[in-house]
């Protein structure tokens, strides 16, 4: 390699951007120096590995945000807005602060004006609430239930002004306006050469014009929420010259900044800490209006402070995923082909732009043009949710597919595979297919009360590695060896597979290695999102423990008469030939410092691109119009499973997301109170234990790429159209309008005659 | 129209509701065990001192009548249980559930003053890291929780149903955990992790922990 140039290569990393997730392209060194070992040297990694924090959280020993409870601590309350669009008159916190337990109180426009320019207060009118839910006040009390009757004590007068909460309203002529421009925003066309030719209109009639069946159709995705078990969760402890901020979030090193700003601290002087969190998937990004509130009444009161979110404020201000509309014309050669299609669709994100991936999504179509809106309503802003996008579209062209599929007689597995151009999909189909039974699909019954139906979809996703990680493995003379990894572990099983990366490297037992983890003064790290964490982080570990080992080596040698490259560390041994020695005596070599050595991420040790396909079969109650899933596979490639038990359950807990948002979960808005209906775990439905089908997790070995990649994302992605499918080969009835609930069903069945 | 927030309060719900039926309930509850209310109170505010049974220790307590079992052990008791987790408010969820008396109830639901001198486990009293019950040690073996949140929920309805029938049946088991959500979606291997345990406390006796 020496006297060659660099090679550079440009690898997908997934960073956040003003709160929702993007793929941004980077230029990074290509290192081919850094393989992972072969897999028959790796006891641990490949393998199926329990959590090592499951001891902990199975007997309640977990310290998440919500269980941090310092001395003299307050408990934090946000007042929230009734309305979805109000402007506050009057506030007064007085009789709040005379309310016993009461130390501090704040307004929201304080809050907002606390770091704000003169300019910015002028254009800003902070006393605009634009969203039900909107923190209007907040206090910090010395017990929960003195600080509900605080919150009960402040007065606040609103002038309720006209909203806007349903997107069929917002488009309306004479809707109230959400932005002083409209509530529509035409969002720009991607600006890239392949796509403006795509776009060139002609082209796009001349393509429909050559195809034996076009179907034009609206979908639409209810706007959903994430429901994180745990709330969002923030402790400030404010010490005058330093803070440390115990928060449940996905990024703990986004937040250093932040609360550094917040606090009028140095980020040296900011600790940032996160041990266990209680889900997040994707909704616990920044530091948010609680974050700030919680920074600012710790520096007035001198306490910490804890807000942790109720579930009604989880509703309404912390996070939702966008919904969508989606206007397709397709249409598709004798073949199945598809040459044609035209989209629009239409992102519904409250105040915020949303978003849905771009059709025509993964497939392959020889002249298409979609344009993308950004519809504005009175409703908080939607955030990243697993897989930011792409379920919305997923469903909508995963539902098209097999209309024409339907139209043109064509088999819907068939259909796929001959708009896929990748091999992993033709392979996952058939994998897919055979474990579901797809060739029993023309057997099932078809009429009568119960009707069975199969279906399928396909996913993508990037889940690619990225720069970010700094990790340091530290070896000490008693043989201790601790890796320190600044990350969060958001459920997926991060602290795993650090310590399986350094046992491997080490030829160690699991136990004979500590992870300390989730604090920013452990050494930087990426975020948990776009499924990027894993493939970002588990470089750096290997690269560290790697350099530890070849310096260990080099201490080790002499003593068994050999050269540091000729060691072989497994077993809780050191060998050389024939001689070996024990971990510990090998450690015992060590100068007194022991060994430690900085890691970063390698391109060798990851990739991207991860490809997925679904299978679900379905029974139709054709009388009460009930959808009850009956098994559901999902084959997904990912590369090199790191921790195949921690895979499986991450593909069975997206489907069941993904079985949410088909067939149950919606978020209802009273149009004219312009309040949300389902704030609630009991209004809210979400999947449940009585709800689950057979799941069948299949990671796909057909995958030969030797580089870890992110798997959090992709299995939300096909099990929705997948499942849209089966209801229709079930029992005929198209529903282009999730979920997918009995009324629906029975007006199609009634429809059908 | 007026914002009933903007209004001074009057009797909010668990107030009133102490102040008729619950406190009768409440104060019955404490007779029978023998225990007077705390004299002191601010002003408007009951304030009660409890007696609790956590984990078969004996521990007092001075809450507001209002406090629930749930609050009283996450944020009033020093140190705190906190295996019982705060996360729907309303009983929906599963997640508080603790045994009370060696039935699961959703501690959210119970008032401290309610749970007087009654036995409470949670999901510390089954079992610990080191020395983990039947249940615990399957969910972990059978990667039966992922952020865990919903986990200390879970080992205690499942304790129970295990103490109550040692050979459940799949969908039994799928009963028994209807009232504890996940949202990580680790259902199905959280009711193969109930399976196991059964067959493993089956082979070994009797549930650890008090």
């Amino acid at each position: 390699m020496a006297g060659e140039q660099k090679r550079k290569r440009k690898v997908m990393i997934g960073t956040q951007v003003e709160g929702v997730e993007k793929l941004v392209e980077q230029e990074v060194d290509e290192d081919s120096t850094l393989r992972w070992q072969p897999r028959e040297q790796m006891k641990f990694l490949g393998g199926r590995l329990p959590r090592v924090d499951g001891p902990v959280k199975a007997a309640a020993a977990a310290f998440y945000t919500c269980d941090v409870r310092l001395p003299g601590m307050l408990y934090g309350r946000i007042l929230g807005s009734p309305h979805a669009h109000a402007r506050i008159r009057s506030l007064d916190l007085a009789p709040a602060l005379r309310q016993p337990g009461v130390h501090a109180a704040m307004s929201a426009v304080d809050l907002y004006r606390t770091l704000m320019s003169d300019k910015q207060q002028r254009i800003f009118d902070a006393t605009e609430l634009r969203y039900e839910g909107q923190p209007v006040a907040a206090v910090a009390v010395e017990t929960p239930e003195q600080a509900e009757d605080a919150l009960r004590a402040i007065p606040v007068e609103y002038e309720v002004l006209p909203h806007v909460v349903r997107g069929e309203d917002a488009l309306r002529p004479d809707a109230p306006k959400v932005f002083p421009d409209g509530n529509l925003e035409v969002l720009p066309p991607m600006c890239c050469e392949a796509q403006r030719e795509k776009d060139d209109p002609s082209q796009l009639s001349a393509a429909f014009a050559r195809c034996a069946a076009v179907i034009e159709a609206e979908y639409r995705t209810p706007s959903l929420h994430h429901c994180s078990l745990e709330p969002h969760a923030v402790v400030v402890d404010y010490r005058g010259t330093t803070a440390t901020v115990y928060f449940s979030t996905q990024a703990t090193f986004f937040m250093l900044a932040d609360f550094a700003r917040e606090l009028g601290l140095k980020e040296g002087d900011v600790v940032i800490d996160v041990q266990h969190m209680g889900g997040g998937f994707g909704a616990k990004w920044g530091m948010g209006i609680e974050g700030r509130f919680a920074a600012q009444l710790s520096k007035r009161t001198s306490r910490p402070v804890r807000f942790a979110l109720d579930r009604r404020s989880e509703f309404l201000m912390a996070g939702n995923k966008a919904a969508s509309w989606q206007r397709l014309k397709v249409g598709a050669d004798r073949e199945g082909k598809l040459l044609a299609l035209e989209a629009e669709q239409y992102n519904l994100g409250g105040l915020g732009p949303g978003g849905s991936d771009r059709q025509p999504y993964i497939y392959e179509v020889q002249s298409a043009r979609a344009q993308l809106y950004a519809l504005h309503t009175h409703v908080n802003a939607a955030r990243a949710f697993r897989a930011p996008g792409s379920p919305q579209s997923s469903f909508a062209i995963e539902s098209m597919l097999d209309e024409l599929a339907f139209r043109l007689g064509i088999d819907p597995v068939e259909m796929r595979k001959r708009n896929l151009r990748d091999p992993a999909y033709q392979r996952q189909l058939e994998r897919g297919a055979r474990e579901i039974g797809w060739h029993r699909r023309a057997h099932l019954p078809a009429s009568g009360a119960l009707r069975r139906g199969l279906g399928c979809g396909v996913c993508r996703w990037g889940g690619w590695g990225g720069p970010g990680c700094v990790v340091t493995v530290e070896v000490a003379r008693d043989g201790s060896v601790v890796a320190k990894v600044g990350s969060q572990d958001l459920g997926t099983g991060t602290r795993t597979l650090v310590r399986a990366v350094v046992a491997d490297e080490f030829g160690l037992p699991m136990s004979g290695v500590q992870e300390q983890i989730g604090n920013t003064r452990l050494g930087h790290s990426v975020g948990s999102g776009g499924s990027g964490c894993t493939a970002s982080l588990a470089p750096a570990v290997k690269d560290a423990a790697l350099q530890v080992r070849l310096a260990m080596a080099k201490h080790v040698a002499p003593l068994l008469r050999s050269e540091p490259e000729q060691l072989i560390f497994a077993d809780g041994r050191v060998r050389a030939g024939n001689a070996s020695m024990t971990w510990k005596q090998a450690c015992a070599s060590l100068p007194s410092a022991g060994v430690s050595a900085r890691g970063e991420w390698k391109p060798g040790l990851s990739d991207g691109m991860s490809q997925g396909v679904a299978f679900a079969e379905v029974e139709v109650d054709s009388e009460t119009g009930r959808v009850r899933p009956i098994k559901i596979v999902h084959v997904q490639d990912l590369g090199f499973a790191l921790n195949r038990l921690a895979v499986e359950s991450q593909i069975i807990g997206g489907v069941i997301q993904a079985m949410g948002m088909a067939l149950w979960e919606q978020r209802v808005f009273d149009a004219n109170l312009g309040s949300t209906l389902t704030a609630s775990f009991n209004d809210y439905k979400f999947p449940g234990a009585l709800e689950m089908p057979e799941i069948v997790p299949i990671i796909d070995d057909g995958d030969t790429r030797e580089g870890v990649m992110g798997v959090g994302e992709p299995p939300i992605i096909a099990t929705v159209g997948a499942l849209a499918n089966a209801v229709f080969n079930a029992c005929g009835v198209r529903v282009r309008e999730l979920p997918i609930t009995p009324d629906k069903i029975l007006a199609g069945l009634y429809a059908k005659g | 129209m007026s914002d009933p927030r903007s209004e001074k309060p009057k009797n909010p719900s668990r107030r009133r509701f102490l102040a008729g039926v619950g406190l009768a309930g409440a104060g019955a509850a404490l007779a029978k065990h023998a225990h007077g209310f705390s004299g002191k109170a601010p002003e408007g505010v009951r304030e009660l001192t409890v007696p609790l049974v956590v984990n078969g220790k004996k521990r007092a307590i001075k809450v507001e009548a209002r406090t629930t079992l749930l609050s009283a052990l996450r944020e009033h008791l020093d140190p705190p249980v906190i295996g019982p987790k705060q996360v729907c408010e309303q009983g929906a969820c599963g997640a508080c559930t603790v045994l009370l008396d060696g039935r699961p109830v959703n501690s959210c639901l119970v008032l401290a003053a309610d749970a007087a001198s009654a036995r409470i486990v949670t999901a510390e009293g089954l079992g610990t890291p080191g020395h983990l019950n039947p249940v615990q040690a399957a969910l972990v073996e059978h990667d039966g929780l992922m952020c865990g949140y919903c986990t200390p929920g879970l080992v205690v309805t499942l304790s129970a149903l295990l103490e109550k029938n040692s050979n459940p049946t799949l969908d039994q088991v799928q009963h028994a955990c209807a009232g504890n959500f996940c949202r990580c979606g680790t259902y199905p291997r959280v009711f193969e992790s109930a399976l196991a345990a059964a067959r493993a406390k089956r082979g070994l006796g009797g549930l650890q922990g008090g």
